[in-house]
This record gives C-alpha cells, structure tokens and sequence, in this order.
C-alpha cells in the first residue's frame, strides 16, 4: 500500500471516530447533558415573602404588637473563606450570633457553604462585611420583633428559625401571615447575572404576608396581665389564665396566662408547655361552674325553675358511690334551686339533672340523654370553637358509654367533673347562657390590615350564631348568677348600678388516675359577666388558677376576677345603670 | 504525457486551475470562525469585565478576529498566487534558524523578565510588541516543513535516508532543538503534538526504512510517556481526563473537559442557535479560542458539527490528493507536512474537547481566535492551493519509498530547462 494512503485511512479513521464520538455526546447523552447543564447554568432563587405583622386594638385604633425587622446570616465557604479572619471577625462582632462551631465546620470534609451566624442585625452585618473578608455573603432575612416584650405571649406564638409561625396566632394562622415566597428562576452567566437566554426562565413575585388585627385590647390584655401578676404575687397560686370576651359578639378581648415567655428568645423557656395556650389548647375540668349548663338545660326544658325546690341531704349515692356536698349546709331539709346554686350544693345539680328525665328519684337514661344534648349539641363543650387558634377539644360521657357507674359519670359532668373542656370552650358555652341564649363562635382575628387602614374579616370562616336558650332561660340564669354575688354586693365589692353574676368552680385533681380526695390538690375556677344593671352583660371573664400541690378554690379565683371587673369598668368606661 | 511519466524521469507539469475545494473549504472555514467569534465574543468580553475588571468593549474579540482574518487572507495570497515556492525553498535553511533563535530568545527574554515576553498562566509563548503579540512556534512549525522537506529531499537525491550520520543525527538535532524549545522552554504540549505529525508525516512520505520508523514511533511514544510521568502538570491533566471518561468526581482538574462536553452535549441535533450559547457565558474556559468547537457544538448542534467535520475532512484528503499528485518531491513533502500540522490541529483540539484525549492547549485551524496560528497555516494552505496548481492527473507513482533516488526538480526548474 503507498504510504500516503496510510495518512488518508487515518485521517478517516480519526474522523470515523470523532462523529461516533459527537453523535454520543449529543444525540445519545443529550438530555444528560441538558439536565447538567440546567444544573450549572440555572439560578433558583426564592424571593422572601414578607411576614405580615401583627396588631391588636387600642382605643378602636390597631396598634402593632409584632414588627419585623431586617437581620442577617453570615454564610461562608470554608474551602475559601480564611480562618482565622472570619473567626476573629464574629468574636469581635457577633459573638452572640454564632450558630455553630467553626473548629468542626472547617474539619468537615467537602463542606462548601456554611452558615455561621444569624439573625444578625444591620448594625453588626455591616461591620462584618467592612471587614471585606472573601468568600463571605450576607444573606438577609427577618426576625420578629415583639415590643411589648412578653405581654400576650400565649396568644401570639413566636417565629421559628426556619421562619415558620409556632404556636399562639404566628402558628395558627401562619398562612396568612407567611405569604408566599416567589421564585427566580434563570439562565445565569458564570457570574450568577441572570441571562435572557433560555425559554424557561420565571420570575414570581413574592406575595408578602396580612397584616393581621387582633381583637384583643392591647390596654386591658396588659392591665389584666398586670392584676394576674399581682394575684400571683399574693397567693398560693403559680399559674393564672384569663379570658375576657364579649358574649355578644364572640370577640375575646383579652387572653392571657401566666407566667409568660419572651417570644424573641423563644429558645429560653423552662418547660415547653409555656407554649401552650391554656386557654385553647389544655381542657381540664371546670367544675361547678358547668351547673350553670345543667341548670340552663332544666330551665330552658321547662323541667324547673329558681324555685324549684328538691330535699337535699347533703350527699347522693350513686351507683355506690357517695357525692357530696363540699358546703355540709341546709342538710335535710328543702332547698330551693337558687339557693342550691347559691352554695354549689352538687346534689341540686345532681336534681336538675334527674328533672331533666322526668324522674326527681334517679338519673335516668332520658336525663343522660337530655343533658347530653344540651352539652354536647347545643353549648358544644367536647368540640373546637372554631376560634383562630390553636385549639383541643373537650370530653363528655355518651349517654349510653359502656362504662362501670355512667350515671355517677353523669352525676359528676353536671357540677363540672368527670368531663374535660378548655376555658374557650367553656366561656363560649357561658357567653350563650348570659346573652339571651345564643350559641356565637368566638373570634380573636378582627381581620387583614389593608394599605389604606381599612380592616378586612377574614374570608372563608364559618361562625355559628345559632339560638339555643330561650331569652328567659337566659333572664333566669342571669338572674341566679347575680344572686350568686349577692354577698359581694353586699359587702361593697360590686358597686351599685352593675349587673354582675358569677360562679365558681374547684375541681379535684386526677391523681394517678383517681381523684385526690385529700382535696390537697385544686384547681380553682371562676366564670362571670359584667355589664350595666338591667342590660345584657357586655363582658364575659373566666378565669382559672392552679399550681403543683397548690389547693385553690374557685372562691380564691373570685378574687382575681373581683380585681379584673373593677379594672374593666374603668378601663372601658362602662357607665352603671342606677 | 501529462502525469504519465514513467518512474525515474522528471515530469514537466503545465500550471493549471487550482483546487477549489481547498481554496472555499479554506474561507469557508475562515467565514464560520468570524461568525463565531461575532456571536460569543461579547460574552468573553463581558467575562474578562467583570472577572478581572478589564474594560473590553463587546466587539473587541471580533474586531481582533477581523484584523487576523486579513492578515491571514494576505499571507493565504502571497503563498497561493504571489511568491512561487522556489524562492521560499531557497531559504529553507536560514528559515529554520530564525525561528529556533526566535524562540530561544523568547526563552532569554522571558527568563530575564522582559516585557518583550509575553506569559499566560506561567507560560512565555508570545513577544509582545506592543498592539499585537506574536508567537513564534508558529513560525516554527511553517520552517520546520519547509526545512524538512528541503532537507529530505536532498537526502533522497544523495540516497542517504536511513544513514545515521548522514541523515539521523542532522534530523535528530533540528527536531529535538525545536521539540525542546516549544514543549519545554513554552511549556506548549499541542505545538508539539503538532511539530511530531509533522515529523511522522513527512518522514513516512520520505521514504525512511519501515523498520526504523517503527524504532523512531517506539522511542518518540516512549519520551511521550516519560515526560508524562516525570511531570506533575501533565500527569495532573492526564488524571483529569480518566476522571472524566470514566465519571469520577468533578475536580478543578476535570472543570475543562466537563465543560467543553457539557457544550458539545447539550447542543443536541441543531443546536441552541447563534448567539443562545450559555457555556460561552464563562462557564467553558477559552470558549472562544481553544474550546470554540465545543461552543460550536453547543450553537449548531450535531448536523453542524458533522458539517464542520466534514469540511475538515474534505480539507485534509484534499491536502492529501495534491500531496500524492505532485510530481516534485520537496513540494510533495511541504504538501504532507501542512497536512500532518492541520490533522493533528483538528484531531488533537477536537478529541480533547469531546474527551477522547487529555486537554493539550491547541487551537482549532481557522476558526479558534487568535492571530499568529491562523496567519501562518493561512500561508500553509495558501501553498498547498499553489501545488494544486501543477499536480498531474493521474496519481504519481512511486510516491515515497520506492521512488527513491531519481525524482528531482521541482517544475519550475523544468520549465526554465525547456525554455
């Protein structure tokens, strides 16, 4: 063969090769290659919504309670990024902002992007990127900030470090208050300038967060708090919770429990049951403030009246079990219903329950029924209120429960045991009792805050207004609740010109499954409404205090409440009726 | 008799037209690059700025790729239709000295510091004068033909190819010193790919003994690989080349390959279009001179890159077909020379940027930017086209080894016997 046609098959074989080559890379691997470079050449970035703020009223005008401010994440390469300089620069300046151990980021093999500090505020990041160290970025984002400090730290929540809304309103409507981030998506150059080129690139905006409006009175929440501390202060009592809501509207007013945490140092708290809200989330057992419930049923079924008279003895027995009366008074003889609500006498709850089945001799299963319907259906005390909030549900016995003793079970649920609620649930239920009888789902969210100052209801929520009392149940119980106070009034602690009605409640504790008969552990109670004389109430308050080991009655609790209604007559200016 | 000489006689050829297809395969190529450069020299520029805070205007590259097309197309003309090769051969010897005291003096020049030497990335390649730069392994590689062929022929006419003093140890010294000078002294690996086909070609065409070109192949692959592995750099760059191929991790090392691949494959069947090219962005390292196949790649796809391919390969058999049909035996070893150095250009540039070998750091013939390189394979070709124009019809018989000896004198001297 000439040797120049060895240089010809060569050149061909070459070529040959070559277009086997191409055709792989591109007709073969193509989308391989497609999908890497979407990789390198694509910059994905999320633009930040902005978190909406929170308010609550003051004198009709929203006042912001939860701001956010502009903070900072020093985020490095410790492939690049120096030491030493880096490590003296956050010792220098944001010490307290460190968020990891940089001895361990820089041992770790492969790391490429670390985030060393955050929630770094201007000031500092600024003196961190002066110091013009390579290979370190500033990331910007939000943190809350709460200049009421503590104030209404149960019912706000805090913001997590991953920017998620927990617990209180930041939780539960975090939806709202989050927006949605947007998206930068984008053929970039080496650089990371966004190019034109490509057909796919997208920009969403970011929908920033509501602004959200509370019901809640910034003035009373704080002077609540206050009085709660003071009662605090002077009792055997270490926990207080308060709710103040209008029964006419729904709206709460005020909610609060103490001791309080510091939302801004959420991290800080001894126990991580500071975050619940005892109000919404934790149900308990309200005691004999529910025989205003069970009383409301009879009335309102036509089976009694305040006059009603029953022979009390002091105790029932019931299924073998013996209930008695906490106040050993009035014994054996005829006791009228007013009077037994009067001194909490729980055999007349027991008796109103037995009218309710038409049998004044025992708890029958038409009873059961009946007050399970008004508990259950009509005051809905073992459902969420559907308030804005993070809420759990209550507990009642079904009527025909398979249990060993349902009817002292039964017995039991009409002085407040034996059954669970939350203080919302409860206080919703009390609102329909005082407020001519009309069951109205409560609310903390007045609504958005729009740019022009407008406030907006939040669309798509659902309140029950429903009738369930008649006006004159209502009137009734009014009436004995008021009568309740009669010693109050008589000792001058309810001015003249107030119609103000109450009742206590002690509940035992469970202990290991039993209740404490010791009576060493108690949770004290106390549900009331306010308003002038002669009118509807205006005010709801319930208010519940507890501590380990701590016996506290609802008559310690009246205290509290006592301090509370005084404070709202004057913070609101409620005007009595003389 | 045209082309039907018999073996032993000299042949006269009559001047005839040229070789077309070199001659449009050549601007068309030429063309194509300035395209190129048009469309992602912008983004080079816009990379440099904002990389290294220079203030390249967007049409710089063009402009620059403008001003060596013309100078190119000038020496293409001087060599095709001015200056007849007689002239040129006569000064093949002090040809090949000036170029290897060039480089020697940009070895001088950069060790002692010089602003005359121009370095990249450790490397003194270039002399800097001032607006333009110059790189004179360049010129070496068009002296080192000419002087070869030069130097062959009359070995052949003395039947002294194969002796070892006579013929080894004078080729021995040129092609080692030159070897040296652009491999060593420059650091420059593809000039010496380059100057090595040149060699092997021309020596196969040259008639030497089949058996000491396979000792001359073992020994020459045997330094390649020595020099290899003494070499941190080169075994560096070898490594990253077996990373890729075989998928291991992503390194500095493999950056190149990765990227020039992810160019090439992403351009699919048509490509993403002029002027759409991402990786030209500053992801691909010297997007627009060695890498600007891979580019290509990515803008016309894979029907242009066979285009392209074809046009090369059309350009190279053509080369070959003047080479086998030109009578004189120093213009027929010029012809495989400019062949050997435009193979190995387009082989070695377009393997490496699809990883079949390891990145070298050579340009691709016409089309990648850059002045100096293109001027003188302008000239190369621009000699070739001259050849075509006295080839005879019929293939010379005889073209290498057993021609040995009687074939001499170019046509020109032909002619000025018969005149």
């Amino acid at each position: 063969m000439p040797r120049i046609k060895i240089l010809r098959n060569l050149t061909l074989v070459a070529l040959a090769i070559i277009t086997v080559r191409l055709f792989a890379i591109q007709i073969l691997e193509h989308d391989i290659w497609v999908a890497k470079a979407s990789d390198q050449h694509t910059l994905l970035e999320t633009i930040t919504a902005g978190r909406g703020e929170i308010y609550m009223m003051d004198k009709g005008e929203p006042v912001a309670v939860v701001l956010n401010q502009t903070v900072y994440q020093i985020v490095i390469d410790p492939g690049f990024t120096d030491k030493d300089q880096i490590k003296s620069a956050l010792e220098k300046y944001a010490k307290d902002y460190i968020v990891v151990n940089l001895d361990e980021v820089y041992s770790t093999e492969g790391l490429r992007y670390s985030i060393v500090a955050k929630n770094v505020p201007y000031s500092i990041a600024t003196k961190i990127a002066a110091e013009g160290i390579d290979y370190v970025w500033l990331k910007e984002g939000n943190s809350r900030v709460y200049p009421e400090g503590e104030m209404a730290s149960t019912i706000l929540g805090f913001v997590n470090a991953d920017g998620l809304g927990q617990y209180g309103v930041e939780g539960s409507l975090n939806h709202l208050l989050a927006g949605k981030d947007g998206t930068l998506k984008t053929v970039s150059d080496i650089n990371n300038v966004a190019l034109s080129i490509g057909s796919d690139n997208i920009k969403i905006p970011a929908e920033d967060g509501k602004d959200i409006v509370l019901t809640i009175d910034r003035g009373l929440e704080s002077g609540v708090e206050e009085i709660m501390q003071d009662f605090l202060n002077n009792s055997s009592a270490t926990n207080a919770a308060v709710l103040i809501m209008d029964p006419n509207t729904g709206e709460v007013l005020a909610m609060t429990a103490l001791p309080n945490y510091d939302p801004a140092d959420y991290g800080n708290v001894k126990d991580a049951s500071a975050y619940l809200n005892q109000v919404t989330e934790v149900p308990y057992e309200p005691a004999s403030i529910f025989k205003s419930f069970v009383y409301s049923a009879a009335i309102n079924e036509g089976k009694m009246s305040a006059d009603t008279t029953f022979y009390n003895k002091g105790y029932e027995n019931i299924d073998g079990n013996t209930i008695k009366n906490a106040e050993q008074r009035l014994n054996n003889q005829y006791v009228d219903m007013k009077t037994a609500l009067y001194w909490s006498f729980n055999t007349g709850s027991i008796h109103a329950l037995k009218l309710l089945g038409d049998n004044d001799a025992e708890i029958t299963a038409a009873a059961r029924e009946k007050l399970y319907d008004y508990y259950a259906n009509k005051f809905r005390l073992n459902q969420p209120t559907g308030i804005e909030l993070i809420e759990s549900e209550g507990f009642v016995w079904d009527p025909h429960a398979e249990i060993y003793g349902l009817n002292a079970a039964y017995a039991n649920m009409t002085f407040g045991q034996n059954l669970s609620a939350t203080m919302i649930e409860t206080a919703t239920a009390f609102s329909a009792v005082v407020n001519g009888g009309r069951y109205i789902t409560p609310t903390i969210v007045k609504g958005t805050l729009e740019k022009n100052g407008t406030i907006t209801p939040l669309e798509n929520t659902e309140k029950i207004d429903e009738k369930i009392l008649k006006e004159s149940t209502s009137a009734t119980m009014r009436e004995m609740l008021i009568n309740n106070r009669s010693w109050k009034v008589r000792g001058g602690v309810d001015r003249p010109g107030y119609a103000i009605g109450g009742k206590t409640g002690t509940a035992q504790v469970l202990v290991n499954g039993a209740y404490d008969s010791s009576m060493q552990n108690l949770v004290g109670s106390y549900i009331g409404f306010l308003g002038p004389s002669g009118e509807l109430p205006q005010y709801v308050v319930m208010a519940k205090a507890w501590g380990e080991g701590q016996a506290l009655q609802g008559t310690d609790v009246i205290n509290l409440f006592d301090s509370i209604s005084h404070f709202l007559i004057s913070y609101e200016k409620i005007q009595p009726v003389l | 008799m045209r082309g039907q000489a018999p073996p032993g006689e000299a042949t006269i050829m009559r001047k005839h037209k040229s070789d077309i297809v070199i001659l449009f395969a050549t601007l068309g190529l030429m063309a194509l690059g300035l395209i190129v450069i048009y469309a992602i020299g912008p983004m080079r520029a816009n990379v440099l700025n904002s990389t290294y805070g220079t203030d390249y205007a967007g049409n710089y590259f063009f402009i620059g790729q403008l001003r060596s097309v013309a100078i190119s197309l000038v020496a293409f003309f001087l060599a095709f239709k001015v200056i007849p090769y007689k002239y040129v051969q006569k000064f093949a010897k002090p040809l090949i000295i000036i170029a290897i005291l060039m480089s020697v003096a940009l070895y001088v020049l950069a060790l002692s510091g010089s602003s005359l030497a121009k370095c990249e990335l450790g490397e003194c390649r270039w002399f800097n004068l001032g607006i333009v730069s110059f790189q004179p392994a360049e010129f070496l590689k068009l002296a080192l033909v000419i002087y070869l062929a030069d130097f062959l022929t009359r070995k052949r006419e003395e039947n002294a190819i194969g002796k070892w003093k006579e013929f080894w140890l004078p080729l021995i010294l040129v092609c080692g010193a030159s070897l040296g000078l652009v491999v060593v002294a420059q650091g420059d690996l593809g000039t010496g790919v380059a100057l090595i086909s040149i060699i092997f070609c021309m020596l196969l065409i040259a008639g030497v003994p089949a058996k000491q070109y396979w000792i001359m192949l073992v020994i020459v692959i045997a330094v390649a690989i020595g020099s290899v592995v003494t070499s941190a750099h080169r075994m560096e760059r070898i490594n990253a080349w077996v990373d890729t191929i075989t998928g291991a991790e992503s390194s500095d090392q493999t950056y190149h390959i990765e990227n020039s691949m992810l160019a090439i494959g992403t351009g699919g069947l048509t490509g993403v279009g002029i002027g759409n090219s991402v990786q030209a962005t500053g992801y691909l390292p010297e997007s627009i001179n060695d890498s600007v196949f891979a580019i290509m790649g990515e803008t016309f796809g894979f029907i242009g890159l066979f285009l392209v391919l074809s046009v090369f390969g059309v350009l190279l058999l053509r080369i070959l077909k003047v080479a086998s049909h030109t009578v004189a035996t120093d213009e027929r070893l010029v012809t495989v020379g400019i062949f050997g150095w435009t193979l190995a250009q387009v082989v070695v540039n377009i393997m490496a940027m699809t990883g079949l070998v390891p990145v070298t750091g050579i340009t691709l013939p016409l089309l990648s930017y850059g002045g100096t390189s293109m001027v003188f394979l302008a000239y190369a070709l621009g000699l070739v086209l001259q050849f075509s124009c006295y080839t005879s019809r019929e293939e010379v018989k005889n073209v290498d080894i057993s021609s040995r000896g009687r074939i001499r004198g170019s046509h020109y001297s032909s002619r000025r016997r018969n005149s």
